[in-house]
């Protein structure tokens, strides 16, 4: 399929690129992997006037660890994230979620930053022209109506990143970068649970780091996710835990985060108040998924019904749970 | 809009280097095909999901169809044309016909270019890792049983 | 010495070499001096009226060089039948589904054709569509075409026996209703068509097809040029699975736009255009009403079956005709109705698919295990008990020749474990048993036999030319495999003229698995033709009786003593010296019933032989979501002979990914008001690398009378039944029996939730 025409951007340095983002603003479209933003491009989802390759920019690679910290850089590529030794010891959850992120060679192009910003889904959205042609406009395109659930006022698509629910269940915090100045906040502010603009990334701001503070103590973290298939596809419904434990083997600071599940990953904040204090044995996991369940939101715009995939957030969310108290139970 | 300009790009595909003046709005697919006719890569889906465009960039596997040709200057590109030395197949497109891992060969560049990463990486890979490997070529004509078998003969003792 | 030289040995195909170096051409890989890019317009509304069309824009467009639309056509309806002739290639009135084609443009290059297309206008008058085939069987439901009422546009009723007295013996009676939503082909190459007409006239054309004199007919009808003028031209194919079989809107529109720009077009569909604008399968609604004895032998069965046929007929009475044929010939039954019924529905077209209706075929096989239950006769003597068998008649009166299905069913089920397992499974582990039967071709008019031609050189190597077309499967190295162990000389000495219409004689196409039967078969007898003269030649030299002797390794020699002999590039040279050429020709028609009519006659031989497959799974289900792990399959087919084991092979273990696998888990369409949601690999979910299970092939040998070495065919009954075990083990691992396929996971969870309360 044909792209659209657009000016072709490729900074070296990453001053470079804000001062593109600070002119251009939503004329630019940012390319890192290539996965989503070509896709796009084809459908006609977006035509910007420009694009601007950011692969090349100095220093955005690579995962290193301090003390304190794990920082991912936001063009380190999916695959690298699942091999990590570093990661799959500290942050497996993301190690995991990397592993299961859409098939090797796609793995092998995306990137950390790309994955994490990717735009929410629909069937009914990500169509091209022969698809959509005659039908009315939807919310996520500028219109006024939904095409998948009859009727509604707001936008049903759907996050399905994998990385996100496993770096919000480890806390993780990201570094926005824009001409002159810089913010760090966590993960989930950058999800703004609406469909039709999901992420609170402005315009003139580039993702540069992910930021995953060690936990204290001894602690555990896994990722679920459901597809038909065993690669390739997008999850249908995830879940992320992160249990750590007091020094007597009392769970202490837990995470739950299910993804798939509505415009944004979602944290299950009640889990905490199930879960702390408790022996694992005691845990009420049951108690957590059906908390998940309750969270979750599904319809009728992805390739399985709504009230399936919701109730697979609810199998998913006592899976990881389950995946993290063994990880804890081994490294005791 | 103000009009795009093409620009001069080297491309260097199977180990020579290319000079094309193109517009960056094209793809590696498209350029590999339509200016330098290596019509071995192919779409299938134009979405990166089935495999068949997949090229080699400085060993990988990659989706030339998600690739802006722009973006690879200074890259070594290899397409299925460049495996085979001379009349000397490659060993894995070998292995390939001699397993009879090829029917109607549409999937087939991909596929083999996929599996020479594999073996490059991974000298001795598993059954699983084969399959997982190969996981994102789609093939409809095979059922993929012996093209794992194909990856199979060249895995040594496996694991 | 063995008796055949390269006759059932595991050899490299010819073929494959090229396709791993990427050297083989499909029709996008074509390039041609001075190429324009061509782009169609295709209809938004799935049901309107067209009321005015106007192209000046585009045609004024700089490097636009032509526009086609209907008023280029003479608007002749075209249809694979003299009674389905309903689809003009450009409409003039009415589109009838999103996707149809409505105008062309050639031009430059693809962002021009693109702009084009945007500046072509057309005016429509919306009209109310249908989507089901409720919607369209309603009473006051518009109506797609004047000629076709009630939306009904083929009708197979076939009836044989006495059903009331089948019935009224029967010990068990069940009454089911099966249905499946559509799945589509997913041939791994899109669609594509390039064309070119030289200065006298001659039309070039290349597109993926399954018979290219079948393409060459229509075009030569539309273009009013003779046939032969018209030179379908051999390409590489990738993958057709039944839907590539007629003439498309593209091919016709491609040429008229070379004809028009007078230079060569290329068109390449994207996956959409492929899912959308070539065919799909149809959905199906059966219901099933079958009457057992106390042994389980079916003495009664009334079938009533719906199918979605899209907006046109394509290949309505035989998709409407097989998924009935194929059980009639699996399974005796003496006493059997059926009635099918084609509807049209403001979709796009469905035709002829390799796993011909999987609800059919899972509702026949889950009917007998279910009535088996109720007997206390489990799933492998159910199909053991109704078999067919060699020298039976089918209900609509074939004489079935060969018939391997029993030994399929036993070697499966021995190699399957089927004994120790069925039965003794943990809970949410099941294994399943489907059967299923294809032909060998059917009557085809003018169309059903194949010739080939051979001629040799003077080298002693040869060149057949045959019209048999290779679709991925195998073809073009069946011939040469052929020719070469006819003639005695080695497949290298072998070159093959195939499928181009310019020069090779008329061939069926590779439908219904004829090609081996026929095509193969008039091969062989073309080089045992030209072996006669060559014996002639060498009997004399030698100074023995032709029949003393034996063409193998480039020699022709005495059997009995194989230091007697005469190269044969000396034989072709002798026989040139006297001013004799030597080529030969082989004809082969299937002694099939000429006067068998799908809908006004289904009665007499369909095919000369049949094969015969049985499958089964062995799975195992996750009770929390629904997940099914495909732990084994075990695959037997009754192929006759196989020619190439390992080819064959191929053919097992792809049609199980695609019948089974796929068509029985995942795969189906999903639609948005005449719309596909799903049409790219992204949503339509075809197996992949890591989903496949171990896969037992077992190759069944009862060397058929008339197949060439005894050979059937290999592509079909495995992936039908393929679907039926997959179904019937999952049904075993739940204790439910399904009706609605495929089985998603949310449908098992479904029914496992159902099952728990």
């Amino acid at each position: 399929m044909r792209l659209p025409a657009f000016q072709y951007l490729e900074p070296t340095q990453v001053d470079e690129a804000v001062s593109i983002l600070d002119t251009y603003r939503d004329q630019v479209k940012i390319c890192a992997g290539g996965t989503e933003v070509i896709n796009h491009l084809k459908l006609r989802l977006i035509q910007p006037a420009a694009v601007m390759n950011i692969r090349k920019l100095a220093d955005l690679e690579g995962i290193s660890e301090d003390a304190q910290e794990i920082v991912i850089g936001a063009n380190t590529t999916i695959k690298e994230i699942s091999q990590s030794p570093l990661l799959k010891e500290s942050g497996q959850a993301v190690a995991e979620a990397a592993f299961q992120t859409a098939s090797p060679t796609i793995a092998a192009m995306g990137t950390i930053g790309g994955n994490i910003l990717q735009n929410t889904r629909c069937l009914t959205y990500n169509q091209s022209g022969i698809v959509l042609q005659g039908l009315p406009v939807c919310h996520k395109q500028g219109g006024t109506l939904c095409l998948a659930v009859k009727g509604s006022q707001r936008c049903f698509s759907v996050y399905q990143g994998d990385l996100a629910p496993a770096l919000m269940a480890l806390k993780a915090q990201c570094v926005l970068l824009k001409k002159g100045s810089s913010r760090t906040i966590s993960l989930g502010e950058l999800f703004t649970g609406n469909g039709i603009k999901p992420l609170a990334l402005e315009e003139d701001e580039l993702l540069i780091r992910i930021i995953i503070p060690k936990p204290k103590g001894l602690y555990g973290s896994a990722y679920r996710k459901f597809r038909i298939r065993g690669s390739v596809d997008f999850p249908l419904a995830s879940a992320a835990a992160c249990l750590s434990v007091t020094a007597d083997f009392h769970l202490a600071d837990c995470c739950i985060v299910i993804g798939a599940a509505g415009p944004a990953p979602k944290v299950v904040n009640q889990a905490s108040s199930l879960l702390e204090g408790k022996t694992p044995e005691e845990a009420d996991v049951a108690a957590v998924a059906e908390m998940a369940y309750e969270l979750s939101e599904g319809v009728d715009n992805l390739i399985l019904p709504g009230t399936y995939r919701r109730k697979m957030v609810r199998v998913l969310t006592k899976r990881a749970i389950q995946a993290a108290l063994e990880t804890l139970k081994r490294r005791r | 809009m103000e009009e795009i300009k093409k620009r001069s790009i080297t491309l260097t595909v199977n180990d020579e280097t290319y000079e094309l003046f193109t517009a960056p709005n094209r793809t590696l697919l498209e350029v590999l095909r339509d200016e330098l006719h290596f019509t071995g890569a192919k779409e299938s889906c134009g979405e990166g999901v089935c495999g068949s465009c997949t090229v080699l960039i400085d060993g990988q596997p990659v989706r030339s169809c998600l690739t802006l040709a722009v973006a690879v200057e200074g890259k070594a590109i290899t397409t299925i044309e460049g495996l085979a030395q001379g009349d000397q197949l490659h060993p894995v497109q070998e292995a390939f016909v001699t397993h009879h891992a090829i029917q109607c060969g549409f999937c087939s560049p991909g596929m083999i270019l996929t599996a020479v990463a594999l073996l490059q990486e991974n000298p001795q890979p598993t059954e699983e890792e084969i399959r997982r490997a190969l996981s994102g070529n789609t093939c409809r004509c095979t059922g993929y049983a012996k093209i794992v078998e194909a990856v199979q003969s060249l895995a040594g003792e496996g694991r | 010495m063995d008796k055949y030289a390269y006759i059932g040995k595991d050899m490299k195909r010819i073929d494959t070499s090229l396709k791993a170096t990427g050297g083989a051409l499909f029709a996008a890989d074509l390039s041609f001096p001075h190429l324009l890019v061509g782009k169609v317009l295709r209809s938004p509304h799935p049901h309107a009226r067209i009321l005015n069309i106007d192209t000046a824009k585009a045609e004024n467009l700089p490097g636009v060089k032509a526009v086609v639309t209907a008023k280029d056509t003479c608007g002749d309806k075209w249809g694979v039948f003299r009674y389905t002739q309903d689809q003009q290639f450009l409409p003039t009135e009415k589109v009838r589904y999103v996707g149809e084609e409505v105008a062309a443009v050639a031009a430059i290059d693809e962002d021009t054709a693109l702009e084009a297309l945007a500046l072509i206008e057309v005016q429509y008058e919306v009209l109310p569509a249908v989507f089901t085939i409720e919607e369209a069987m309603a009473p006051e439901a518009p109506q797609l075409h004047e000629v076709y009422p009630g939306n009904i546009n083929i009708h197979v009723h076939i009836e044989v026996g006495d059903l009331e007295k089948g019935f009224s013996e029967s010990f068990r009676i069940r009454e089911d209703t099966f249905s499946a939503p559509e799945d589509a082909y997913f041939q791994g190459e899109p669609y594509a068509v390039a064309a070119q007409f030289d200065p006298t006239g001659n039309l070039e054309i290349w597109m993926p097809n399954a018979g290219p004199h079948l393409k060459a007919k229509p075009l030569s009808n539309v273009l009013k040029i003779p046939l032969n003028k018209v030179r379908v031209r051999k390409i590489a194919i990738g993958g057709a699975f039944g839907g590539r079989s007629e003439i498309s809107p593209a091919d016709v529109i491609c040429a008229f736009l070379a004809k028009k720009a007078r230079r060569p077009v290329k068109i390449v569909y994207t996956r959409e255009e492929n899912t959308v604008a070539t065919r799909q399968a149809h959905s199906m609604i059966t219901r099933i009403k079958t009457g057992v004895d106390q042994n389980g032998k079916v003495l009664s069965r009334d079938i009533t079956c719906h199918l979605d046929g899209g907006a046109y007929s394509s290949t309505g009475p035989i998709a409407v005709s097989v998924p009935f044929l194929c059980m009639e010939q699996a399974y005796r039954m003496d006493n059997v109705r059926y009635n099918g019924y084609r509807v049209l529905t403001n979709k796009p077209i469905r035709g002829m698919f390799r796993t011909h209706g999987r609800a059919f075929a899972c509702g026949i096989d889950l009917q007998l295990d279910r009535l088996g239950q109720e007997l206390g006769i489990d799933p492998v003597t159910m199909r053991l008990r109704n078999a067919r068998q060699t020298g039976d008649y089918t209900p609509t009166k074939s004489y079935v020749a060969s018939c391997g299905l029993t030994e399929t069913i036993v070697k499966s089920a021995e190699k399957s474990g089927w004994k120790e397992k069925w039965g003794k499974l943990p809970p949410y582990h099941g294994i399943g048993i489907g059967c299923n039967s294809v032909q060998t071709g059917f009557p085809m008019g003018i169309r059903g036999g194949s010739q080939a031609l051979i001629k040799l050189n003077e080298d002693g190597g040869a060149t057949v030319i045959t019209g048999i077309v290779d679709n991925g499967q195998g073809n073009d190295h069946m011939i040469v495999q052929i020719a070469a162990e006819e003639l005695g000389i080695t497949p290298d000495d072998v070159q093959l003229i195939s499928a181009d219409t310019e020069v090779t004689p008329s061939d069926p196409g590779s439908y219904s698995m004829c090609e081996t039967f026929i095509g193969g078969n008039a091969v062989k007898l073309a080089a045992q033709d030209v072996k006669k003269k060559l014996f002639k030649i060498a009997a004399e030299a030698l100074g023995v009786s032709e029949g003393e002797l034996t063409a193998r390794n480039r020699k022709i020699f005495v059997t009995q003593n194989p230091d007697q002999s005469m190269s044969i590039a000396k034989a072709v040279r002798t026989s040139l010296s006297r001013n004799e050429s030597i080529s030969g020709e082989g004809s082969y028609w299937p002694k099939v019933d000429a006067k068998r009519e799908w809908v006004k006659n289904p009665f007499g031989q369909l095919s000369e032989t049949f094969s015969f497959g049985t499958v089964i799974v062995e799975v195992k289900v996750d009770p929390e979501t629904g997940q099914v792990e495909v732990l084994e399959v075990t695959a037997a087919q009754d192929v006759g002979f196989a020619l190439n084991p390992k080819v064959i092979e191929g053919q097992f273990e792809g049609g199980i990914a695609m019948g089974g696998q796929g068509g029985m888990l995942t795969e189906f369409l999903k639609w948005h008001e005449g719309r596909v949601l799903n049409p790219t690999q992204l949503g339509y979910l075809v197996p992949l690398a890591v989903d496949m299970p171990k896969i037992n092939n077992i190759i069944v040998e009862t060397m058929d009378p008339n197949g060439p070495y005894g050979a059937k065919e290999a592509g079909m009954s495995v992936a039908m039944s393929a679907a039926q075990a997959y179904c019937g083990a999952i049904s075993n691992a739940l204790g439910v029996y399904f009706k609605e396929f495929p089985l998603t996971p949310d449908k098992i969870l479904a029914a496992i939730e159902e099952k728990n309360k």
